[in-house]
């Protein structure tokens, strides 16, 4: 329960901090954030769509390593979270998706411009839906679970490739390119031009919404088991 | 329409607004499928306890 209330009073802070806290030229006090050139004030949605697809990466990691788990021990359990964590995956990658494109009408002209980061981000929504239109076309349960757990893991090791290095050895506009003038050579979205306060906030916002993930993945693993148990047992009785 | 973009583009912190909004529309979606999936159990229990009653 006390992970539950902090986890309402981190996010609190770092909605309200991410909202309103002003962005100026020089930042003197610590509640200030830096200008980035060209950016304004929707700079600030490295707080919210930073996390996203964070916990798409999250998501479809914890569902590999849950599909490894069924694999050597054939409990079906696992299948159901890793189906969990892929559906929260699936969900956050839609999120960061769509919060980019719509900063993107702004920031770059248009919604959708087939930036390297697009591109990745597109193969890896085909990708996972796939895996969904995979499960539900097979009506055997270990069947079901045996496939998508193996086509879980082939499908992960493309995520590293599509997001963390296709984007960054590319030219484009997204922040992090081979070709961004703040991070030469191209790098992590961390390099981007912080002051400290916006990283401390950035950081508690990827910590608030991993804690967020974790209890939405609990709740949607443990629906997922009753009903599985409740249909054996009416199947049994 | 223009107008509307006009104002998101000299006001920007209703663009960082609106990304909020859409993060919290995919978690309420999220809980929306939760709820639909435990409405499913919450009915068949009541269908058993119902079923087992009548057997009495």
């Amino acid at each position: 329960m006390a992970w539950k209330i902090f986890l309402f009073i981190l996010l609190t802070f770092v909605l309200i901090a991410g909202i309103s806290f002003p962005i100026v030229e020089n930042p003197k006090v610590w509640y200030q954030f830096p200008l980035i050139p060209g950016l304004k004030e929707n700079a600030k949605i490295i707080f919210f769509h930073v996390p996203s697809a964070w916990l798409a990466v999250i998501g479809f990691l914890m569902s590999t390593i849950y599909s490894i788990k069924y694999l050597r021990k054939k409990n079906l359990d696992d299948d159901a979270k890793s189906y969990s964590a892929a559906q929260l995956g699936l969900i956050f990658c839609i999120l960061a998706t769509i919060t980019g494109a719509v900063w993107a009408k702004f920031a770059w002209g248009s919604f959708w411009s087939w930036d390297p980061r697009q591109t990745s981000i597109f193969a890896l929504l085909l990708i996972y839906g796939a895996w969904f239109a995979l499960r539900s076309s097979i009506e055997s349960e270990d069947k079901r679970a045996t496939l998508s757990a193996v086509y879980s893991i082939i499908a992960f090791v493309t995520v590293p490739f599509f997001v963390f290095i296709m984007p960054r050895i590319m030219d484009g506009l997204h922040p992090g390119s081979a070709d961004d003038k703040v991070t030469p050579g191209g790098g992590p979205i961390v390099d981007f031009r912080m002051n400290d306060s916006m990283l401390v906030i950035f950081f508690l916002s990827l910590i608030g919404f991993t804690i967020l993930y974790y209890w939405m993945w609990k709740i949607g693993y443990k629906s997922l088991l009753y009903k599985e148990k409740l249909n054996k047992k009416l199947i049994r009785g | 329409m223009e107008g509307f973009y006009k104002f998101l583009e000299n006001n920007s912190i209703f663009i960082v607004m609106i990304i909020v909004l859409i993060v919290w529309i995919g978690i309420f979606a999220y809980l929306f499928n939760l709820d639909k999936r435990l409405k499913g159990i919450e009915k068949e229990i009541e269908k058993e306890v119902e079923e087992d009653k009548n057997e009495e």
